[in-house]
């Protein structure tokens, strides 16, 4: 399974942050606004984004995920951006 | 997983179970044993995989335990392997990385951290790897590692090594820490970490009140990049202003240095800074572009040469590591989180700086052991004889070996010594050593050449002893994933170097670790391999001789004890870095240190020189010792293992007994403390006729021997002594 099928739904999508990141979030912390998880950072959602376009060789417009308010909301514009759909 | 090994014998049951060793900073890594390591793996895996031995699976016991005559040979690891479960190669069942993951979510990872040395050295072990992506694993290993508290870890495990790391820098730092707790587990060293404030490196490195310097650390790295001059520079700039920004921010490092080497904090980590493409392009004329490049350049060759006398301060060379590992920066890294450096530089930079630190720490490995076919030349000896084998310059096939030849042979002229560990047979050895015509590394290039067909965990093991050096001052280079994971698993703490099927990737593989980084090379160091075959010779005289005084006699041994000429003082640094067993503290000197006790009236700094029938093994040992009015304080005393066992240490404690009698002190005081390396010098004081101090036990854990000189001791009968302590109670003796 594809780095990309993978993170297609969220669940899948947080389990690459908790390998990758080291970070642990739970769905209702995922749909929370980012200034209610202290431990995420810019680098953090850089990091997530450079492993996908290794993964899928295409760019992901970082500025307008940039304006993500959650990480639900990062999953749905990297996913749109990478060529998958969140189901 | 790309585990390609042929001993693919199952021991999916071999559990593995034993006190964690934990151990100074001196014993280098920390043996990776520890509760349910092959077995737990393989069923952590699930139904159908199957843990491959050929990549260790941590499983590092002593030589009694663990992987039971697996990979005796590859044959007989076939053989096996048709009796037992077939491994399914490629299984993600003993990735090492998923395994510390596995460790982290079940909340084992602080009381597993024995494992953790053993289990990123199968990391790195894959020959067949691209480098980016072992790296990559490497790094994300470390976010893994980084997270844990490392007084969880020292509550469980009390002995582990610590080393504590400041960062600071010009742009954010916060992506080091993950590469380089990675760096320093692989050494079997704890990382705590102090982050300063990015961009307040100036106030980081100079406040000694600040957070940074406050916390004694072992290691400070300041992570700098263009933007530490550009940034100050206004817009519009010209080639003149950078020049001007770049002389203004070397004034504040070499300040920063001189300030950090005062306090005596460890070693300082400057680097060089990478010249972007996206600054020099900034400039449309060729001219200003060409000039600009050449200021650039200009600061960072005279960064490179402060190091020349300060000695506590490193520079990390940026442009080789950028030449080999890709772009230095990713601009909306750069742009969004204000870090200069990419993923790839960063793992480049911590690895290099986990090496400064331990070459400072007197780790530095000492010996490289060869497997010969397919490493040192092309083809198996014993199937392609003589003939078919090569080596040769210029070749096709020969190249790339020649190649490693050339690298080997450059490495050993700086006192890397060299063994051969070959399954083949040793007529059919000695031979293409001595004289095949491809050979550029030649018999007596190596200090010790093992072929023969047993396990090579042993030939490891006789190559130590027989260079009287531990098994963690080993290298292990091996194109044979097999004979790696046997040795991994079986001598954890001897370095292992993944040569991968391609040749001409094997110099880079060599190189790829600098384990064999020292602060500086000396005379001494240089004259090693010689020296060690004089050892050969006089072990030959041994085995000739009848008794062991007998030996001794013939060999002729010859002590000079004076205080050291001042070139010498290096020398006594490099010496005290190196030695460990008879290094009756512990402790290290620098440069620096050995000439300031030199120059105190009160002070005293013997050079022991060696020397006997079949050489000089040159500056051997040294002591640093004290005037006081109530005794000659020995404070430490350091001998090189190459002179043990000659009675040299009596030798020097007799003059070191007869000397403070001449000058009428009541005694001599000698100081022992012990560190996991110098028990052998236990009882050296005692049988000198020293007696404990009672309660003199300092902090430290120091144990203090008192000698009254009531009754000087002889030196050893078969010595011949020259001494001449000088000292200023004789001004009419000159020791010129």
């Amino acid at each position: 399974m594809s780095l990309l099928e993978r993170t297609a739904d969220l669940l899948g999508f947080l389990d690459l942050i908790r390998d990758e990141l080291g970070l642990d979030l739970s769905v209702q912390e995922a749909e929370a606004d980012l200034d209610a998880l202290p431990a995420w950072d810019s680098v953090h959602l850089l990091r997530l984004v450079m492993l996908i376009e290794q993964e899928t060789g295409r760019r992901i417009p970082v500025a307008s995920v940039l304006q993500a308010r959650s990480i639900a909301q990062i999953h749905a514009h990297v996913v749109a951006s990478a060529g998958g759909g969140p189901r | 997983m790309t585990t390609t090994t042929k001993a693919a014998a199952g021991t999916g049951t071999t559990a593995a179970t034993g006190s964690p060793t934990t151990t100074g900073i001196a014993a280098g890594n920390g043996n990776g044993n520890g509760p349910g390591t092959a077995g737990a793996t393989a069923a952590a895996a699930g139904p159908g995989t199957t843990a491959v031995p050929g990549t260790g699976n941590g499983t590092a016991n002593g030589p009694t335990t663990g992987l039971p005559g697996t990979f005796g040979t590859e044959a007989a690891a076939g053989t096996a392997a048709a009796t037992r479960t077939p491994a399914a190669a490629g299984t993600e069942a003993t990735d090492p990385l998923r395994e510390l993951r596995r460790l982290r979510r079940d909340g084992l990872l602080a009381a597993q951290w024995p494992r953790v040395p053993a289990l990123l050295a199968e990391l790195t072990d894959a020959g067949d790897r691209e480098p980016e992506a072992v790296a990559g694993d490497l790094t994300r290993a470390g976010r893994v590692l980084a997270a844990l508290d490392p007084d969880e870890v020292l509550t469980r495990h009390p002995g582990t090594p610590l080393v504590t790391v400041a960062v600071t820098g010009h742009s954010s730092t916060a992506r080091l820490g993950d590469p380089l707790t990675a760096e320093l587990a692989r050494h079997g060293l704890l990382a705590r970490t102090v982050t300063g404030d990015h961009g307040a490196w100036l106030r980081d490195l100079h406040d000694a009140d600040g957070e940074l310097r406050r916390c004694r650390p072992d290691l400070t790295l300041c992570l700098l990049d263009a933007g530490a001059v550009m940034d100050a520079l206004p817009v519009p700039w010209t080639w003149q202003d950078v020049e001007a920004g770049l002389a203004r921010l070397l004034e504040r490092l070499t300040a920063a240095a001189d300030a950090h080497a005062a306090d005596a904090a460890g070693t300082l980590v400057l680097n060089t800074l990478v010249l972007p493409r996206t600054v020099l392009q900034q400039l449309v004329g060729r001219h200003e572009r060409a000039l600009l490049g050449a200021v650039w350049r200009e600061f960072n060759a005279r960064l490179l040469r402060l190091t020349a006398d300060r000695p506590a301060l490193a520079v990390v060379d940026l442009d080789p590591l950028v030449a080999e590992g890709g772009p230095a920066t990713d601009p909306r890294l750069a742009l969004y989180a204000r870090a200069a450096y990419g993923e790839q530089l960063l793992a480049a930079y911590a690895r290099e700086a986990a090496h400064v630190l331990r070459a400072r720490h007197g780790l530095t490995r000492k010996c490289l052991v060869l497997d010969l076919d397919n490493t040192l030349w092309a083809g198996v000896l014993g199937d392609d004889g003589p003939e078919g084998i090569t080596a040769a310059p210029g070749t096709l096939a020969g190249e790339p070996y020649a190649a490693l030849q050339r690298t080997v042979r450059q490495l050993a002229s700086q006192g890397v010594l060299l063994a051969v560990s070959s399954k083949n047979d040793e007529d059919a050895v000695r031979p293409v050593l001595r004289g095949h015509p491809d050979m550029q590394l030649r018999e007596d290039d190596f200090a010790q050449v093992h072929a023969h067909w047993e396990p090579k965990d042993g030939s490891l093991r006789a190559i130590a002893a027989g260079l009287g050096i531990a098994t963690d001052a080993l290298v292990f280079a091996d194109d044979s994933p097999a004979e790696r994971a046997l040795v991994r698993s079986r001598v954890p703490e001897a370095a292992v170097v993944p040569l991968g099927t391609e040749p001409a990737l094997h110099v880079a593989r060599l190189l790829a670790d600098g384990w064999f980084d020292t602060p500086r090379v000396t005379g001494d160091d240089r004259a090693r391999t010689e020296r060690y075959r004089q050892a050969a010779a006089r072990a030959g005289l041994e085995r000739g001789s009848g008794s062991y005084e007998e030996y001794l006699h013939d060999l002729g041994v010859r002590l000079t004890l004076g205080r050291p000429r001042p070139h010498e003082a290096e020398r006594i640094a490099q010496l005290s870095l190196r030695t460990n067993q008879f290094n009756l503290t512990g402790e290290r000197l620098g440069a620096d240190g050995v000439r300031a006790a030199a120059a105190d009236p009160a002070g005293l700094v013997l050079a022991v020189h060696v020397a006997d029938r079949f050489g000089d093994s040159g500056l051997a040992g040294a002591v640093l010792a004290r005037y006081a009015d109530d005794a000659l304080h020995v404070d430490n005393f350091w001998l090189s293992c190459r002179v043990f066992a000659r009675g040299v240490e009596q030798g020097v404690l007799a003059v070191l007994l007869a000397h403070a009698a001449e000058r009428g002190l009541p005694a001599v005081v000698g100081r022992y403390r012990p560190t996991a390396r110098n028990g052998r010098a236990a009882g050296f004081y005692p049988s000198a006729g020293f007696t404990p101090v009672a309660a003199a036990a300092g902090a430290d854990g120091a144990l203090c021997f008192r000698h009254d000189l009531a009754g000087l001791p002889a030196a050893p009968a078969h010595l011949t002594i020259d001494s001449d302590l000088g000292g200023d109670d004789e001004p009419a003796r000159t020791n010129r």
